[in-house]
């Protein structure tokens, strides 16, 4: 016989070894490559289960095929049984194997203290106001009224700012003494809209998107104010705060998050915060506040508006469209 | 046959080596670029005019239009976004007093700092973060705040005045950290961090920064909380290096490096290691439950870490707490259950001035400017103002399967049982701990009648930390009071006060929902199962072995 022959009894004990170690340690190990979350996805005990079931009834059918392969298996087992591999290790085999079997019914039955689980739907829509499906974000599509009284101000260099960025943009140009305010503004937009400014013929779609361009930096400040100790300086869910809490905040970057609601939910989940779930959202677990006691209308659709910027999402479009 | 043999034996020789290679693979931790893989390129005017672009865009919030460090956001926070302006930074890889390389702050760009309001920005970080190109244009911007950084005779390079870890350092072991206790000792680093390394030294209180703002001497034995990062080679840069701007020196000269690398590696050894349940086991005694913090019956109860943030759900908003870690235990009997409670709180504050009380109305309001407390100014953060405090919060009324209160002090339909200890209580009565209901955050919590008070307490304040025990009754026959049974997970949740940090009322830190879980006695029936699987798998054996036995004869 060849060296590599092994006994049809290991190679049963082997496989079912192998396939135990594979969906117990190997698929969540890969799990973690594959999702890239800090934590490895174990598999479900239910599924292990069916597994090992699986892989004990085609070893059964691969074992029983003969007479020939029956044999084979059964003599190591035979000759254990026999204590022709001396007694002492008879005697140890029928006592170990009890003993484990005793142990592992002992395990599965015995009361555990393990955390209930309880689902939680992230997005509720139970209680969501269908008038919000379609609103949309002023600051998206300024007025022409906006635009206009906007394009007035640049040319008087006399343009309102929220309070909240105020004061940096007057040390700014304190210190930088600058041609226009504006030039504090990075970018294309600003830059021709300084130049047609010079050319005195602004044009409204010019200013529109400067507009734009001062409306997401109200929001960045706003959201750095308010949102960054929990949803962190990058939208990701990763602020100082983030530790602290069992649900963790929400990472903005992530799929599935804020480019899957349309924009007036966003709204109305940022207004009513915690409190305003529904019962199958856990509302007692969520730390997110009920911003409307402290933020405007406006401010809120500020902060959006940065929030999908920043974490170069697109919110989703409405169902009436 | 015996072809299909060979095969069989080398796909399960290949199998081996795939797992060994596979487990190899998966062990080694995800590796972030904080190291560039090219030096900074030359910064061209459109080089930094696209670092400006992305400064607005990611940075200036905090860091200001100025790179002064006063963004919108900067009074909020503690410690407060640097101020780029005079070349001081903190965590480099050069001599104390010198400017950081490019490198250095490449690193701090990339990873962040972590327990500050500076998060990663590494692109294989997060998703939204910045390539390598973007991390060198912002930095080339940056750069551009200081005139210090123009100066060839001020760059740490080419003066040579870079710091770098020394080879062929011992690895982590036991000898070492005795060795750097000892250096702990001699150099004095307790009279500011205190002997635990709590930060709780004498010289503690009070220090400030080059720019007169407070700062807190850092507890070490946080380590989310160690900023320049926690591993043993970053702590040893912070003795090399010094942290500038800071009371923190370099001991590079006092040093050797072989005695800062012991004494990195023993502070290395007093961070905590997190616990991560969610369900504290209370612990069943004979007798009576222990009522002191040192009874010798808490060493045998399991602890629970309980992680807590700064109470921003509500204003007034709080980003600054001082008590992120609350150490819990439990211990009950057939009458009664006792909770330990300990966390690391570096100074004693027993005094509480009611006039100090921070009215929130000017904050608490649509539209307000802010409705955070700003971390210097609005409140004292000073001694003998605000006392000490922890509360324990449990539903009023509580059947497994229902609703919870909101984690903040519940709601009107949804009360809450708080049992509050308070420092200054502590010190005029024998027991510290008061009962409360409350009914959402809007109305302070509601002491119970002076006949429902039930909880005991009794305190411990040594070394920098609190250790406190309250006792009740499993049951009362109040209506307000949490019933403890055993065999259900009841919830269970903290806020903490750290008076000198400012803390009171809602300027607190606080915890979602835990649970607490008195266990039952294991029926006896899973025991007899457990024999009855024993005896028949035992006889089957010994049955198999008779019948095997026969065939041969």
């Amino acid at each position: 016989m060849s060296k590599f022959k092994i006994n049809r009894f290991w190679s049963v004990v082997a496989t079912i070894l192998v396939i135990y170690g594979i969906v117990k340690w190997i698929i969540p190990a890969v799990s973690r490559n594959i999702t890239s979350l800090p934590f490895p996805l174990t598999v479900p005990g239910t599924l292990v289960f069916i597994y090992m079931t699986l892989t004990c009834v085609a070893l059964f059918a691969l074992v029983t095929f003969s007479d020939e392969f029956l044999e084979e298996f059964w003599g190591p087992i035979r000759k254990m049984l026999r204590g022709e591999y001396t007694k002492a290790f008879r005697l140890v085999v029928l006592v170990v194997v009890p003993l484990i079997v005793g142990w592992q019914i002992y395990d599965i039955t015995v009361p555990k203290v393990q955390l209930p689980s309880s689902l939680r739907i992230q997005h509720p829509s139970s209680n969501f106001p269908k008038k919000f499906e379609a609103i949309k974000n002023p600051f998206n599509e300024p007025s022409k009224e906006r635009v206009a009284t906007f394009i007035e101000q640049v040319k008087e260099d006399e343009i309102k700012f929220i309070p909240q960025v105020q004061k940096d943009i007057d040390t700014w140009k304190e210190e930088a003494d600058p041609d226009h305010t504006l030039q504090f503004l990075p970018g294309e937009p600003v830059k021709k809209l300084l130049a047609e400014l010079k050319a005195e013929k602004i044009t409204e779609a010019t200013a529109k998107q400067a507009l734009h361009q001062i409306d997401l930096f109200e929001g960045r400040a706003l959201y750095a104010m308010n949102c960054r100790p929990c949803h962190g300086d990058s939208v990701a869910g990763d602020g100082p705060m983030a530790d602290g809490f069992k649900l963790r905040p929400i990472n903005f970057t992530d799929n599935g998050t804020i480019e899957t609601i349309v924009e007036g939910y966003t709204f109305w989940r940022v207004m009513n915060g915690g409190p305003g779930l529904p019962t199958e959202a856990t509302p007692w677990d969520s730390a997110m506040p009920e911003w409307k006691k402290n933020l405007t209308d406006e401010e809120r659709w500020k902060i959006i508006l940065a929030e999908y910027d920043l974490a170069e999402k697109t919110p989703r479009i409405p169902e009436s469209e | 046959m015996r072809g299909s043999l060979r095969n069989k034996a080398t796909i399960m020789k290949f199998t081996f080596a795939a797992v060994i290679a596979l487990s190899a693979l998966f062990n080694s931790p995800v590796l972030a670029a904080d190291v560039a893989a090219k030096p900074m390129p030359e910064a061209t005017e459109e080089f930094v005019e696209k670092g400006r672009e992305i400064y607005i865009r990611r940075c200036s919030m905090c860091h200001g239009l100025l790179g002064d460090g006063n963004g919108p956001a900067a009074d909020y926070m503690d410690p407060r976004p640097r101020d780029f302006t005079l070349g001081t930074f903190k965590f480099r890889k050069t001599q104390s007093g010198e400017l950081p390389t490019d490198a250095d702050l490449f690193r701090t760009v990339s990873r962040g700092l972590q327990g500050t309001g500076m998060q990663a920005f590494d692109s294989e970080i997060i998703k939204n973060g910045l390539s390598e190109e973007k991390r060198w244009q912002v930095i080339a911007y940056i750069k551009t705040f200081a005139q210090e950084f123009g100066d060839e005779e001020l760059d740490p390079i080419k003066t040579n005045k870079l710091v770098s870890l020394p080879s062929n350092l011992p690895p982590y072991n036991d000898e070492l950290i005795a060795k750097g206790k000892e250096i702990f000792l001699k150099a004095k680093c307790w009279e500011c961090h205190g002997k635990q390394g709590r930060g709780n030294g004498q010289k503690a209180f009070d220090r400030k920064d080059d720019w007169g703002f407070p700062i807190r001497i850092r507890n070490v034995t946080l380590p989310w909380k160690i900023k320049g990062g926690s591993n043993v080679e970053d702590i040893y840069m912070r003795f090399s290096t010094g942290i500038n701007g800071t009371p923190m020196p370099s001991f590079a000269k006092a040093l050797s490096n072989e005695d800062r690398w012991a004494l990195a590696n023993f502070i290395k050894s007093l961070q905590h290691q997190l616990t991560s349940h969610q369900v504290l086991k209370a612990k069943k005694v004979e007798g009576e439950v222990p009522l002191k913090p040192d009874d010798t019956a808490w060493q045998t109860a399991e602890a629970m870490d309980m992680r807590l943030a700064g109470q921003v759900v509500a204003a007034p908003r709080w980003q600054n707490p001082s008590i992120e870690l609350v150490t819990v235990k439990a211990a009950f009997n057939n009458k009664e259950i006792a909770f330990l409670m300990e966390w690391d709180d570096p100074f004693k504050d027993a005094i509480h001035k009611m006039d100090k009380v921070f009215k929130a109305k000017d904050i608490n309001k649509v539209g307000a400017f802010n409705s955070y407390v700003a971390a210097n100014d609005m409140i004292p953060r000073a001694l003998e103002t605000y006392r000490d405090s922890v509360a324990l919060q449990f539903p009023a009324k509580f059947k497994p399967g229902t609703k919870k209160p909101h984690f903040l002090r519940g709601n009107s339909s949804n009360p809450v049982n708080l049992w509050v200890w308070k420092a200054d209580l502590a010190e005029k009565a024998k027991s510290g701990a008061e009962e409360a209901t409350a009914r959402g955050y809007q109305q302070p919590a509601r002491a119970q009648a002076k006949d429902q008070q039930q909880v005991t307490a009794t305190s411990e304040w040594k070394d920098g930390r609190w250790r406190v025990v309250m006792k009740r009754r499993l049951v009362t026959e109040d209506s307000n009071d949490i019933q403890f049974s055993t065999g259900k997970f009841i919830p269970m949740s903290l806020n903490a006060w750290d008076g000198s940090n400012g803390e009171h009322g809602l300027i607190m830190s606080l915890s979602t929902w835990h649970f607490v879980f008195l266990e039952a006695p294991t029926p006896m029936v899973i025991y007899v199962y457990a024999m009855l699987a024993f005896l028949i798998t035992g006889g089957l054996g010994i049955w198999l072995m008779k019948k095997a036995l026969a065939k041969t004869a």
